[in-house]
């Protein structure tokens, strides 16, 4: 054509202008597409990277691996190469993401005016107060400047202690309402020393725990799970098969109470006495070791009114049972004792035991050149805030940490607060503290920030930022660095920096070369020395004998809710409570005798009325609690910290006196009531084959348990067997290592992208959890049982799957590697599969799923995010196995074993779960089965189901035997 | 007038419900009570409800026709209407219960690119097809027999009902030829629709039976459930055709003799559901499998007893009055009877399917349920759109086949000479 445009060309460019001319009419919000002109080395979008940093759930300091895709950080996981975490971590560690996505976190700084609301100020703003505020304090006398942090970093801690010198001021308090104040007491007096000494549960073979909830909260759970499996694991010992003998004294049955083998119920303060009885029992029987260096005679003295006869009537503990655990722990080649009380003599109790055995050095040791503690003495938080009542101070920082809420009440820490002129609140979601504050500056989330721990002697944790911040925060250090002059380092990640210079010239060698290790590694690990201690008993006090209160409260921190910081955070609400199953609320556990005493049932609210003030808490009339003990768990009971933490329950803390958990208590029905919510059904098996167990003897003696016996396998199958080429995935799960810590479950959630339904939702059997933690109590007729069932349920991906030939559109189906599939699209939600699926292991999306936003930054993108209408299930993280499959196919070789974890398994700290290919015998799954023939078992297998799950009996010693 | 306000009340009813379901569809299944473990409650129940009443339509016009029962011509034609639109109230109650009812069509097989199909293992895909055959057969079968009186009244008719008429008679001209062949057709229709009375609620059946929930895994299944459904499809009958003859002056067309003969079929499916009920309860004690044990005690004994001893009260017991013979001539007696079979065959649905559910193999998956609202108000929409279009037709269509009957007018004056008179009066 003459005109050089051919017919096809004009068309062409008719069609993509009109096209151009229509786009903006369509979408007129700016979406910008970027490409990668220039790539960032660093990212490859669809692969994650991972950062090793620290968490920040509680004091235990476990080191983390964020992953990270495409800048969002999407799941945390254990570091591998930090020894306390060594991988896995706890539900709450999970959940620290919700900390960092919460949607109620303080978007931007926020400034109190005289009517006391809250209106927005910029940064700079912010900074021009603070700074006027500051230059006017520091100007008018020394220490009027005050901050008031949680328990922090060495680099945090030096950039605050240069901060208040910059501001005439030496005024740096770390509070935090959990520091094991008792224990360091007990040392002090004992050792002369206020460090905490490092345990090695799995150094011993006898335990007795007086209250200490190691398996929850206590020092550092994941740590003691890891151990405990270990100590539970069954042994050859002195040729016979057993198994670490666990007791715990104390007034519930917790999860860790759960996980032993017998469970003394005393009520809150008599752990004490049980821990002198025991040890008064041992100088008797001469179970004591003479070369311990303990002074026997000064022993001997202190616990003369502690005769087992006298105590057992004291405390309703039997004299046997005294004995009984006298002999064990006496005649243990390791033994050891721990204590969680609130009372600083049973600490005494637990470290005297612990000495006179000779186990100090083996199953508990202190270390050289231990940190003191993160946070300050009881007196010093004391003074300080009657300090702050005085008036003694005008401008009060206060950053991480929540004195309003979890402070003692006799310490009137709000009172305190509003007599500080000027308060400068720094967090993430404004709490009770907040709410009295006159300025809130939105703080880096941990993930956020560059900061450093040091939990323990050889342990130094680095934490770096993973990802961008999702607000307009900025890092404490940051923040308070900018507001004096010439400071020592420009930033908080220079401090950091400057601290680990120190460490890296201690080690040797290049400085650069150490940084980027202890980037790569998460942090410095070194084997520490143990410290010499000597045991003197000089110093010591015999307490005062026990005489219990009529009614007395207990309070425990929560699993999940902890001091009540994982309060804000959905998934750590809607776990239930490993013991109880309570999930969005708090409960005062009550036994069955005193409930009735005190006419009440479940759900009646109950006022309790301590000599410092009242709470209402709904009545959970359970046997997990001994009679005339109230249990209420700490954490919940907030006034502020956004929608999912503010006005759900009541605050022990404004209860109980300081440093306690326990007090004398008047109870009183009030009439009201409000539903406690739980997705369980009936605590009882009725029988079944759920959660099985047996006893270490019969273990030893090679018995299978009566009416377990395995079934005969007969050539019944209608159908040909499924041909598998490559694999064929399993699970082995260990439900005597299973600690019933929920991690599984948070991790399930994390990865799986499961949505949360709330209080509301679970009430409506709407929870979407596809993996849980089942807890039965054991029944009357049963002979030898545990304290209580406790296993993670999933999808047992049945090869008989009831689940698949009953869809009708192939929404569920039998994938080539032995899954129980399920297409997403294609369901069409007859909810049949869920019917005839025995372990009911399927769930349904009855709303459309919401993350309200950020929290679906969290969205794990190798995940579909499910409609309503769609029921959806566990597949073994299908999307893990793709991605092993996918890359040992791209290095052509197969797949090797334990190269595919899924996420359950990853986050288990007790590694009950194992996966791999049953193909495979010698994958370490299947040699975990075979290893332990005796213990295997399958979920209600007379189905005929053929799952892929089998599960390893639960071990405990029988009665009297412990 | 009133018959217009009844007929608005009815579809007012139908249109609340249709709000709620297009708000369930909209917001998703949350708003009903389903829930874990309870997936399946009282939508499915309609369904299983109404799949049983059509039952005794078909059982009545092709069954007893193949027999030449007497009786049956004067109630044929409101039985098999009452078929007719109770198949078109179950074919609805699944799409209700559906999570995503727009895909519901995935359901049947059809070409398509990715050669998708149903997955004919599964119970549901065999109702699918058992509930459409049933729909067709049916409606051919109903409208069949309706030629001959629709080109009666084509033929008394003025002006557009003439044409509308004239259009549905289909050319029926009344000719020796026609009636031939309308006759081989009608013969070979109900030998096509006999099969499928049984057939239809067995698969309906197999839907639980399949299933290996206690409660729901069981063999006798099929014929209980046959059973179940002729008995609770005549007891419908009975009660809607008690207020139609009072209502439409059919007095002189539907004798009590003819109820007392319908009063016998409940009476005796009556017996045979009694009879399903105790062997059951025996096969489980027989089984020994004490979670099937466990299933039929909460079944009895759970928080959800008395609904089963309700059904007892209306399925099993309060049939029995029907030995009497006077009770059966006495219309008003066997009407209330008749609502009680229908309360109790309601029942009995529910306490299978949301009763087995609810206590499953897992106890720590035993939940509870409550109907929501929505639910409630669907299923008086179910109850209210059948009953508009029974009484749409009853009012505007010949409810009694006016052919059948004057052959039948023969055989009564026959009996009517021989002084039979319980028969004719």
């Amino acid at each position: 054509m003459s005109s050089g445009l051919s017919r096809r060309s004009f068309l062409k460019l008719a069609a993509s202008a009109s096209a151009a001319a229509a786009v903006p009419g369509c979408e007129p919000a700016a979406r910008k597409l970027i490409p990668y002109v220039v790539a960032d080395p660093n990212v490859t979008p669809g692969i994650p990277s991972f950062f090793a940093t620290i968490c920040n759930e509680c004091p235990a300091g476990c080191g983390l691996l964020a992953t990270v895709r495409e800048g969002r950080a999407t799941h945390l996981d254990g570091n591998p190469e930090d020894p306390i975490s060594q991988g896995s971590i706890c539900a709450r560690g999970q959940a620290g993401l919700q900390g960092l996505y919460n949607p109620d976190r303080l978007p931007h700084p926020m400034s109190r005016n005289a009517g006391g609301t809250l209106t927005r100020v910029s940064w700079d703003d912010a900074m021009k107060t603070v700074n006027s505020k500051l230059g006017a304090a520091s100007k008018a006398g020394k220490d009027r400047v005050a901050f008031l942090g949680g328990a922090q970093g060495p680099s945090l801690r030096d950039v605050m202690s240069a901060w208040a010198a910059a501001n005439n001021s030496s005024r740096v308090l770390y509070y935090s309402p959990f520091s094991n104040q008792g224990m360091r007491e007990a040392a002090e007096t004992l050792f002369g020393r206020r460090d905490l000494p490092v345990f090695r549960i799995d150094q011993a073979e006898v335990l007795i725990s007086f209250g200490a909830n190691f398996l929850e909260t206590w020092i550092s759970p994941v740590e003691f799970g890891r151990q405990y499996s270990e100590f539970r694991a069954p042994k050859e010992r002195r040729g016979s098969t057993t198994i670490g003998r666990a007791f715990y004294v104390g007034p519930r049955l917790s999860t860790t109470a759960a996980k032993c083998d017998e469970w003394i119920a005393v009520a809150p303060g008599a752990e004490t006495e049980i821990g002198f009885a025991i040890l008064s029992v041992m100088l008797k029987q001469r179970w004591v070791s003479q070369n311990s260096g303990v002074d026997l005679d000064a022993l001997a003295k202190l616990v003369a009114s502690y005769d087992a006869a006298a105590v057992g009537k004291r405390t309703g503990v039997p004299v046997d049972t005294i004995n009984r655990m006298a002999e064990a722990f006496g005649k243990a080649n390791g033994a050891l004792a721990i204590s969680g009380s609130d009372d600083p003599a049973s600490h005494l109790a637990a470290f005297v035991l612990n000495s006179a055995t000779g186990n100090f050095g083996k199953t508990v040791m202190f270390l050289q050149d231990a940190p003191q503690g993160a946070t300050n003495k009881a007196e010093v938080v004391k003074s300080f805030v009657d300090d702050l009542r005085a008036g003694k101070i005008d401008v009060l920082v206060v950053a991480g940490t929540n004195p309003v809420y979890s402070m003692p009440p006799e310490y009137r820490a709000a009172e305190a607060l509003q007599k500080v002129p000027f308060v400068i609140w720094a967090g993430g979601v404004p709490d009770e503290t907040a709410a009295m504050a006159n300025l809130l500056l939105p703080m880096h989330h941990p993930l956020e920030s560059w900061r450093d721990r040091n939990p323990r002697a050889g342990i130094w944790g680095l934490g770096q930022p993973v990802m961008q911040p999702v607000f307009e925060s900025r890092d404490l250090g940051d923040i308070v660095l900018s507001t004096i002059q010439n400071p020592k380092w420009a930033t908080s990640a220079e401090a950091v920096k400057a601290t680990w210079q120190d460490l890296g010239t201690k080690a040797g060698g290049s400085f650069d070369d150490f940084w980027v290790k202890a980037r790569r590694e998460g942090g410095l690990f070194q084997d520490q020395h143990v410290a010499d201690v000597k045991l003197n008993l000089a110093s010591v006090q015999a307490p005062a004998p026990y005489t219990a209160p009529e009614i007395s409260l207990y309070s425990y921190p929560h699993i999940f809710l902890y001091d009540g910081r994982g309060a804000d955070k959905p998934w750590l609400q809607e776990l239930p409570e490993p013991i109880s199953q309570i999930v969005w609320d708090d409960w005062a556990e009550i036994h069955p005798d005193t409930a009735r005493k005190l006419e009440v049932t479940d759900n009646a609210i109950v006022e309790l009325k301590t000599e410092f003030g009242i709470i209402q808490v709904p009545a959970l009339v359970r046997p997990t609690v001994m009679p005339d003990v109230i249990a209420v768990p700490f954490g919940l009971g907030h006034t502020a910290m956004g929608r999912y933490a503010a006005n759900v329950g009541a605050n022990p803390f404004a209860v109980l006196g300081a440093g306690r958990m326990s007090a004398s208590v008047t109870v009183r029905p009030t009439g009201d009531s409000r539903k406690l919510v739980t997705p369980l059904g009936k605590s009882e098996q009725l029988g079944r084959s759920i959660v099985e167990a047996m006893t270490i003897e019969q273990l030893a003696a090679g018995e299978v348990p009566e009416g377990h016996e395995p079934e005969v396998k007969g050539p019944y199958e209608f159908y040909p067997a499924w041909d598998y080429p490559k694999h064929k995935w399993g699970m082995t799960i260990d439900v005597n290592a299973c600690i019933g810590c929920s991690s599984c479950v948070a991790a399930c959630y994390a990865e799986n992208n499961v949505p949360f339904v709330g209080k509301e939702g679970v009430d409506n059997g709407h929870i979407m959890s596809w993996i849980r933690i089942e807890r039965f109590y054991p029944e009357a007729h049963e002979e030898n049982p545990p304290l209580m069932y406790l296993a993670p349920i999933l999808c047992q991906q049945c090869d008989h799957a009831p689940c698949e030939p009953v869809c009708p559109v192939f929404a569920s189906y039998h994938t080539e590697e032995g899954l129980n599939g399920q297409i997403y699209n294609r369901c069409v939600g007859t909810r049949y599969c869920e019917n005839n699926c025995p372990y009911k292991v399927r769930r349904f999306n009855w709303f459309l799923p919401e993350w309200p936003s950020p929290l679906n930054l969290q969205l794990n993108p190798d995940v579909a995010v499910r409609g309503a209408g769609v029921m959806e299930k566990c597949t073994f993280c299908i999307q893990r196995i793709q991605y092993g499959e996918l890359d040992a196919l791209q290095e052509k070789r197969a797949v090797r074993d334990g190269e595919i974890v899924p996420a359950c398994a990853q986050a288990c700290p007790a590694h009950a779960i194992t996966f791999g290919d049953i193909k495979d015998p010698a994958s370490a799954m299947m040699r975990r089965r075979d290893q332990n023939k005796l213990r295997n078992y399958q979920i209600l297998s007379e189905l005929n189901t053929q799952p892929a799950v089998v599960y390893l009996r639960d071990l405990h010693s029988a009665k009297g035997k412990a | 007038m009133l018959y217009w306000a009844w007929i608005l009340f009815c579809f007012t009813l139908v249109g609340v419900a249709a709000a709620l379901w297009a708000r369930q569809i909209y917001v998703g299944l949350g708003v009903s009570g389903l829930r874990q473990p309870v997936m399946w409650a009282i939508y499915i129940t309609n369904f299983v409800f109404w799949v049983g009443i059509a039952h005794s339509g078909t059982l009545i016009s092709a069954i007893l026709f193949l027999f030449r029962t007497k009786w049956r011509t004067a109630v044929y034609r409101a039985a098999e209407t009452m078929t007719i639109f109770a198949v078109m109230t179950a074919g609805l109650c699944p799409l209700f219960h559906l999570g995503r009812v727009w895909n519901a069509y995935w359901l049947l097989p059809y070409p398509n690119e990715r050669s998708l199909q149903p997955d004919f293992r599964s119970p549901l895909v065999w109702d699918a097809f058992a509930v459409s055959t049933y729909l067709t057969v049916s409606l051919l079968f109903w409208s069949m027999g309706l030629i001959p009186d629709l080109a009666n009244v084509r033929d008394h008719a003025q002006g557009i009902r003439k044409k509308i008429f004239a259009v549905l008679a289909l050319g029926w001209q009344g000719t020796d030829r026609q009636w031939r062949h309308y006759s081989i057709i009608y013969l070979l229709m109900a030998g096509l629709a006999t099969p499928l009375v049984l057939s239809v609620h067995s698969v309906v059946s197999w839907d639980f039976a399949m299933a290996q929930l206690p409660g729901w895994h069981s063999t006798i299944f099929a014929p209980y459930f046959v059973a179940g459904a002729i008995f609770s499809g005549v007891a419908m009958v009975i009660t809607l055709l008690v207020p139609m003859r009072k209502l439409l002056h059919l007095e002189e067309l539907l004798t009590p003799w003819h109820f007392d003969n319908l009063a016998k079929v409940v009476l005796l499916t009556s017996l045979i559901v009694s009879y399903s009920y105790l062997f059951e309860t025996f096969m489980t004690w027989y089984s020994a499998d004490p979670i099937e044990q466990m299933t039929f005690h909460m079944r009895y004994f759970g928080p959800w007893g008395y609904l089963f001893w309700i059904m007892v009260l209306c399925n099993c017991i309060i049939p029995l009055f029907l030995f009497f013979p006077s009770v059966r001539v006495n219309l008003l007696q066997i009407w209330i009877i008749s609502i009680f079979v229908n309360i109790g065959m309601w029942l009995e649905r529910f306490v299978i399917i949301a009763g087995s559910l609810r206590v499953n193999f897992e106890p720590a998956q035993w939940g509870p349920y409550h109907p929501s609202i929505t639910e409630i108000m669907i299923t008086v929409g179910t109850f209210a759109w059948f009953l508009g279009l029974f009484s749409l037709f009853a009012k505007h269509a010949p409810i009694i086949s006016m052919t059948e009957m004057k052959e039948g007018i023969m055989w009564l004056r026959k009996a009517l000479k021989k002084g039979d008179s319980t028969k004719a009066a």
